[in-house]
């Protein structure tokens, strides 16, 4: 690959600034989804971007009592850590633009970053409600991580292989979710748990902790948060439509999967009550992690057999 | 974090926090989620409405006092005018009674409603609180055809109320029933079936009938811990001695029965209305009062939708009261929350505090005198307090 | 009925077929109830100049001027701004002259001024204005 077509896939297209798009108008799908579901108007379409643009050009204010180079660097490591998943990833039903063997767990370890980032973000200051935001955020990474990771690898045992690329190639040929729904679910379900969307909502449950770990955020670190979250919505769904929906072959398909697996994440956000955290773990533990062995059990049998 | 560690981890919910509509202050200290220790302060909404009122006219203090509540303010515009009706030896006669239960129940409908949506709001579960609200449109539009005003709707007059009840209002009260009936049905199983909302309501907040009395609760509160406190029931007013009324009770007493009463207490109320609508006594609105009320004190205690309303009025025979006392049931319930909630998790505390449906502005009417290094509380004589207020803004304007 | 997940799935699958149950509102003109009470209208017929209405009015949105009584010739300040539109004097004029409309019933203004209104003959309410430019019962004390 030339650098200058390297540079337009990091920056423009799949990547950069179409993906920042994508993003913005997912979230207003999955915004504007709940709200019909809530029998409500909701947002017009350009709101994603207004908040973005709005927070943008705010003060930024740093509170007192942090370490200023985290306070600033840890929302653009989130942001860079989203962007940088989406390389590996089949955007837009297109190949991935980079592949390595073994690139599927770094996708997973730089999707993680936005929670990790947060979760810092929160232990950075003093607020007492950014505190336990930050520890919830940081307990609920370790219940969902493990599942939602091993659910992935099941796919990548049946594809022998743990590149992303070489995954979507042999689920364009296998629809996985017929073969493995456990792994599925668990992935679909720890996907939200990684968005904290409802119920899994509970490190940013603003009843009772006003907005959790970036509850001190204001500004530029604020929206690159929100953009990083935007931008992990839209890997996250191409990463688990592409693996178990039978592969991404084109745009239109890859908008007819991200988005039929949007309705039911939202549908499933309007259905659950929020979870408490130790609720959340122990779900995750008791039942995720359980379901996922089955499937492994399986898997194994098959392959024995 | 500031705290010393050896009195834990405090988290300040309030004066301004998301999970309260209005402002009141709760301090948790908490042991990782658990809280340890909880402590309540109040008076951030404090209006000085029971001052306000000596210098009022008896008819101008109906509409103060039906401000005292934003969501319960017709029971509060009845009580007052129920101890005037006392004070002045009348009685209004009976269809402006059973006009005045038919708007209170409504009104109880409309609280319950607000106050689902509310709690499942704090457990994080919108979906029940988007639909509840979306309900409580048709009780407020059915209030606002019957009395002209979604809010406070101004239906009472000392000795009576102010309009009567047509055929057309009559229709379109039994038709919005129908529906919200069959609403509340849903309801009914959504709170008491959802394995999630369960979650969250089941055993959360368990109080026992012994400590429901002890603590004084009052209202659904206390009649999910089977305490059978409803004055309708006890000490019947207005026209629910022609129209009796079914207690609600549950016994188990956490989150879920409070949700069951309440939504229990709602059927009840749809029954009430159909049977008023059905058998409203003929006759006169409304008995003129003189515009001085004849010396006296009168004591008045009503079911709002919270429970107990109390009202305290006296008058020295001239054109408006020389004193006047209420209280609100907020201030019944509290006590539990900040007993309760001690031993849960952090994540229950604003169900827990929504469970007894408080309303602040409603009861902040007490203040409460703090040292500031001690942090601990004063009392002042009504000399001290006139002196202080006088040093207080002497130095102010110095 | 047994405990199950999902209890609102039928209201949720509803909505997705049904139009927003919030209304239209500036878009489209809301519905108001016969009833509503809004403005107040005064009909100086029958008024006797009595002003038990402003004496009753809770949040002292009325005043009355006579300036004759035997000729009926009265001037009624009404301060909508002030108005809580509970209905009182409606109630405390013996004479029915008072009135409250629902229509129209958006009242918001950029200035105070338009708040006030002078109802009665206009020659009445230029003397009115004349004699006491800013004529002001004030709130309760």
């Amino acid at each position: 690959m030339n650098p200058l077509a390297a540079l337009f896939a990091l920056l423009i297209f799949p990547g950069g600034l179409s993906l920042l798009a994508a993003g913005l108008v997912y979230e207003w799908v999955d915004r504007k989804l709940l709200a019909g579901l809530h029998n409500r108007v909701g947002p017009r379409w350009f709101q994603p971007l207004a908040d973005a643009l709005k927070l943008l050009v705010k003060e930024e204010v740093v509170p007192e009592g942090v370490n200023q180079a985290l306070f600033i660097g840890l929302p653009l490591v989130a942001l860079a850590g989203a962007l940088s998943a989406a390389v590996y990833v089949p955007l837009a039903g297109l190949a991935p633009v980079h592949s390595f063997p073994g690139d599927l767990i770094v996708v997973l370890y730089l999707l993680s970053l936005l929670t990790l980032g947060m979760g810092l973000a929160g232990t950075n200051t003093l607020d007492r409600f950014s505190l336990i935001g930050a520890t919830r955020t940081l307990t609920q990474v370790f219940s969902y991580e493990a599942p939602f990771l091993m659910a992935l690898l099941g796919a990548a045992v049946v594809a022998g292989s743990l590149s992303v690329s070489e995954i979507c190639a042999y689920a364009g040929e296998h629809w996985l979710i017929l073969t493995q729904p456990l792994g599925f679910v668990v992935a679909l379900i720890g996907l939200m748990g990684k968005l904290e969307m409802p119920p899994f909502d509970a490190p940013e449950a603003h009843t009772e902790i006003v907005a959790g770990a970036l509850t001190e955020y204001s500004g530029r670190g604020l929206a690159f948060f929100h953009l990083g979250r935007s931008v992990e919505l839209v890997v996250g769904l191409t990463l688990v439509a592409a693996v178990y929906l039978g592969g991404l072959s084109s745009p239109v398909w890859f908008a007819v999967k991200t988005l039929a697996l949007l309705l039911v994440m939202v549908g499933l956000q309007a259905l659950l009550a929020r979870l408490r955290i130790d609720q959340t773990v122990g779900l995750w533990w008791r039942y995720g992690a359980l379901l996922v062995l089955v499937q492994w059990l399986v898997l194994i049998l098959i392959q024995r057999s | 974090m500031t705290d010393n560690t050896a009195q834990g981890f405090t988290v300040p919910i309030g004066p301004q926090h998301p999970a309260l509509k209005e402002p009141g202050h709760f301090q948790f200290t908490v042991d990782g989620e658990i809280v340890t220790r909880a402590y309540v302060r109040l008076g951030y909404a404090h209006r000085g409405i029971e001052k306000a009122a000596e210098a009022r006219s008896w008819t101008q203090n109906l509409y103060l006092l039906e401000r005292v509540c934003g969501i319960c303010s017709h029971i509060h515009a009845l009580a007052y005018s129920l101890a005037v009706e006392q004070l002045a030896g009348v009685e209004a006669p009976p269809r402006a009674q059973a006009i005045r239960v038919l708007v209170a129940e409504l009104e109880r409908i409309h609280s319950h409603f607000l106050w689902m949506g509310v709690s499942a709001h704090e457990a994080g579960f919108d979906t029940l609180f988007m639909y509840s609200w979306r309900d409580r449109e048709t009780v407020m539009d059915l209030l606002e055809g019957l009395t002209g005003n979604r809010v406070n709707y101004s239906a009472n007059l000392l000795g009576g109320v102010k309009f009567d009840l047509q055929a057309a209002q009559a229709d379109s009260i039994r038709r919005g029933l129908d529906f919200l009936e069959q609403r509340t049905r849903h309801y009914l199983d959504v709170v008491s079936n959802d394995a999630m909302f369960l979650q969250r309501t089941r055993g959360i907040g368990v109080m026992t009938r012994a400590q429901a009395e002890v603590m004084g609760a009052v209202g659904p509160t206390a009649r999910a811990s089977n305490v059978g406190r409803d004055l309708r029931v006890e000490a019947p007013y207005a026209a629910y001695r022609d129209f009796p009324v079914r207690m609600a009770l549950d016994e188990r007493g956490d989150l879920e029965a409070r949700f069951e009463v309440r939504i229990r207490e709602l059927f009840e109320s749809f029954r009430l209305i159909r049977q008023i609508l059905d058998d409203l006594p003929p006759g006169e609105l409304g008995v003129r009062l003189p515009r001085r009320i004849p010396a006296g004190e009168a004591v008045v205690r009503l079911e709002a939708p919270r429970g107990e309303v109390y009202y305290f009025v006296k008058s020295n025979g001239g054109d408006r009261p020389e004193r006047l006392k209420v209280r609100t049931p907020t201030i019944c319930n509290l006590t539990s929350v900040v007993r309760l909630a001690v031993g849960h998790q952090l994540a229950d505390v604003p169900m827990i505090l929504a469970g007894i449906d408080p309303c602040f502005s409603c009861n902040d009417r007490l203040v409460q005198l703090y040292q500031e290094e001690t942090g601990e509380g004063r009392s002042m004589s009504w000399k001290d307090l006139r002196q202080y207020g006088i040093d207080f803004y002497a130095r102010r304007q110095a | 009925m047994r405990k199950r997940f999902g209890t609102m799935l039928p209201d949720i699958c509803r909505s997705l077929f049904r139009r927003p149950a919030t209304g239209d509102y500036p878009f489209v003109a809301a519905v108001t109830p016969e009833r509503l009470r809004g403005r107040l209208e005064w009909d100086p017929a029958a008024c006797t100049g009595c002003g038990l209405c402003a004496m009753d009015c809770p949040a002292s949105a009325l005043a009355v001027a006579v300036l004759d009584r035997k000729a009926r010739r009265f001037v009624l300040q009404y301060h909508l701004d002030r108005c809580i539109f509970c209905g009182q004097c409606v109630v405390s004029c013996r004479q029915g002259c008072l009135r409250m409309t629902g229509t129209p019933w958006e009242l918001a203004a950029l200035t105070r001024e338009t708040f006030v209104t002078y109802f009665g003959d206009p020659t009445d309410v230029e003397q009115v204005l004349a004699v006491k430019p800013e004529e002001d019962p004030g709130t309760p004390g």
